[in-house]
């Protein structure tokens, strides 16, 4: 009897170990990456991962392309490429606490601050030699991955927001040339916004616009207006910041001549355009392959956004390559970045049209500056104000894109919605501190 | 004799404990661990990013959810959304069910009909229903074909919480149905055949068998649904693509915590407000039982 129980107890010991080790295994499985890292090393071959999200499959294949390359042109690297699509910021955030971020990845220059900040990611000016060029690079774009003096990420380009506008319609319309400033905007939109079939409803909007922060800060500024405070809090909510607001709310509410995408069951702003359910709308050069390819038929043509306040504005963004601090083949990761955003291989990935180069040199080369079509956001890179503005941003952000649609729905003055929004922020700040 | 029993009872509990230890070792890694980490540091402020730091903050994370307005909302949304979702699901479930019950033809046919939206994945539903809801799609043409005001489902802020609550309805109701037709089925015959000698007419058969033999199953179902529904996530995020928008109008109480936890990185907030809702749901439950069991004693 006694011996028949250590028996079974020895038993239950080596279930137990075999039911441990094939969890082991298990567990090994999901850091396959990190063996293969190791298992290169031996053979002298360093696997370099990289993040990125894709706006459009053929951005991947001219990145994958550009990876080939640079394979070839550094034999002893393989480049193990994984796209996140959906939800990318808290994604990368999560890896980066579990400690298996990818090696280099992109970093919208919104996000910037915060990692900067948590010191998660590598300076790269120690790596920076003097024929890499950095000072072709433009300035603005540069310093937005500069915290405390060190640079911690390299634009691999940007873009900058223009007025689309269908031809046929303005034709049709007659407008020529597209409006210059913002009250001729509002004018044409009335021109432009039409009820064909005289149903009752409108079937094509003057002008589509997207009611997010991302889009209207340049507004907020039109007026001298500021977004945040030396603190890093809100304080759009002045007369100043809200005169620009409060021609969008007007223009939406009381003209009627301004539609949202979710207003036309349409999901964004070229989509819009694509459909002919607005003649008008401020986008960026991301647009161009899309409507090209999605909407062939449609004739457009961009102008720089009209100046507001007399004074000539647009938002900019930009992503840049940064190198997370725990990499452990910084020497490689290195060289994959100044590949990617050396002469060449920046060149070859904003040949597609999607971007502008970050660097002035590739983007006098591609002739962009006299392009019928890309010059209005080249032009308005010199007066753009760049989407970033601290680490808090997001969360300002969120605050008013809720309290700004309320405004739009007209559940409340935009005065009372941007002072509920900046309040709100501004505690929610003071209480995650 | 009784200390030989007593031994064999002693080792009998030992193998037993040896057989549920991998079980054992399982469920406190995975179950136990996670659920005691989250109490403390529900009462800490957390720093994941860059430096790992923890600080104990006493009952601020507390303090700091009363003045948050959006909790506030949230609990608010959520309320609403329990309150309209649960009885409709549970007397659609049981209409359903009861009509399922009869000698009707193609019984099986409609059965199957009934439960596929409840098998199929909540976020695929939910796409499909945004295609759906589209201010130009397929609702609102029905909707104008009957001369019947049309919304902007997705846009507006009064409506959009309206939207997910019907396709929730439409797919969990079917579900809670199925629990139903058997307990229906469980009820003996005999009882209907005494009413009716007795004189009882439909409605009386329903009232005074049908109900009070269905009531354990009632609870479970109201007890699955507010739990359900209290956790509602998936639909609000892909709806509002996690914002909680348009206004705040779909932000649910698990939505809040999901973007305090991996958009802001405040875990330790994060956490206290799981707190918060892992106690409604057990008041509310509580309550539920109470009121149930009064109702067993009449």
């Amino acid at each position: 009897m006694h011996r028949s129980f250590l028996q079974k107890l020895s038993h239950f010991g080596m279930a137990f170990l075999l039911l441990l080790s094939i969890s082991g295994c298990h567990f090994g499985a999901d850091n396959e990456y990190r063996d293969r890292t190791h298992l290169s090393q031996n053979s002298a071959i360093t696997t370099i991962t990289l993040s990125g999200w894709q706006s459009n499959p053929n951005e991947s294949k001219i990145l994958a392309a550009a990876l080939d390359r640079f394979e070839q042109k550094y034999p002893e690297i393989r480049v193990k490429y994984e796209v996140i699509n959906s939800q990318y910021m808290d994604v990368i955030k999560t890896r980066l606490i579990g400690e298996v971020a990818p090696d280099v990845f992109y970093l919208d220059a919104l996000e910037a601050p915060l990692l900067m900040k948590y010191r998660v990611l590598e300076p790269l000016d120690a790596y920076i030699t003097p024929d890499f060029n950095l000072a072709d690079f433009n300035s603005a774009l540069l310093q937005a991955f500069q915290y405390h003096n060190q640079l911690y990420g390299l634009p691999k380009d940007f873009s900058t927001l223009a007025l689309f506008y269908n031809k046929k319609a303005f034709a049709t319309a007659g407008i020529e040339p597209p409006p210059q400033t913002w009250q001729a905007l509002q004018t044409v939109s009335q021109k432009l916004t039409r009820d064909r079939n005289q149903d009752g409803k409108i079937d094509q909007y003057g002008l589509g616009f997207a009611p997010e922060l991302a889009r209207q800060t340049f507004m907020i500024r039109a007026f001298g207006g500021q977004l945040i405070n030396t603190q890093g809090c809100a304080a759009f909510a002045n007369p100043a910041g809200l005169k620009g607001l409060q021609a969008v709310v007007d223009q939406y509410r009381r003209d009627r001549t301004a539609a949202q995408a979710s207003d036309v069951g349409a999901t964004w702003g070229s989509e819009m355009l694509g459909q002919e359910k607005a003649a008008m709308v401020i986008e960026g050069p991301w647009s161009i392959p899309y409507l090209k390819e999605t909407f062939p038929e449609i004739e457009f043509a961009t102008a720089e956004v009209p100046t507001i306040g007399e004074k000539k504005g647009t938002m900019a963004y930009t992503v840049a390559y940064v190198m997370n601090r725990q990499c452990q083949h910084k020497a490689a990761a290195w060289k994959l970045i100044a590949y990617l955003t050396g002469t060449d291989g920046m060149k070859a990935i904003a040949t597609q049209g999607l971007t502008l180069p970050a660097r002035k040199s590739v983007l006098a080369e591609l002739g962009y500056e006299n392009h019928p079509i890309y010059a209005a956001f080249v032009k308005g890179a010199h007066y753009a104000t760049i989407w970033q503005a601290g680490e808090y941003l997001p969360t300002i952000s969120a605050h008013f894109n809720n309290q700004f649609l309320s405004a739009l729905f007209g559940e409340q003055s935009l005065e009372t919605a941007m002072k509920k929004a900046q309040e709100t922020a501004n505690q929610e700040i003071y209480l995650s501190n | 004799m009784p200390r030989i029993w007593q031994r064999q009872r002693s080792q009998e509990a030992l193998s037993g404990y040896f057989f549920m230890l991998p079980a054992l070792f399982i469920l406190s890694v995975f179950l136990v661990l996670p659920i005691l980490s989250a109490l403390i540091l529900a009462f800490c402020k957390v720093q994941l990013l860059g430096e790992v730091r923890y600080q104990f903050t006493g009952i601020k994370n507390l303090l700091r959810m009363i003045a948050d307005e959006r909790v506030w909302i949230a609990l608010k949304n959520t309320a609403e959304y329990v309150a309209i979702v649960v009885p409709i699901q549970t007397i659609l479930a049981l209409g359903l069910a009861l009509i399922l019950n009869t000698n009707i033809r193609g019984k099986k046919g409609f059965r199957i009909i009934f439960f596929m939206p409840t098998v199929t994945s909540s976020a695929v539903l939910t796409l499909i229903f945004m295609w759906i809801y589209n201010s130009d799609g397929l609702l609102n043409h029905i909707l104008s074909f009957f001369n019947l005001p049309t919304y902007n489902w997705l846009g507006d802020p009064a409506i959009a919480l309206k939207g997910i609550m019907l396709m929730n309805i439409w797919s969990t109701a079917p579900f809670f149905m199925v629990i139903y037709l058997a307990a229906l089925q469980e009820i003996p015959a005999s009882l209907y055949e005494a009413a009716q000698i007795d004189g009882a007419n439909r409605w009386e058969q329903f009232f005074y068998i049908t109900l009070p033999s269905l009531s354990p199953v009632t609870f479970f179902v109201i007890v699955m649904g507010i739990i359900g529904t209290f956790q509602l996530f998936d639909q609000s995020y892909i709806f509002s693509g996690g914002s909680g928008g348009p206004n705040n109008s779909t932000l649910t109480l698990v939505l809040l915590i999901y973007n305090y936890a991996f958009s802001n990185l405040d875990m330790g907030y994060a956490l206290a407000l799981t707190l918060m809702l892992a106690v409604v749901i057990m008041t509310v439950t509580l309550l539920q039982r109470t009121f149930f069991r009064e109702e067993q004693v009449h």
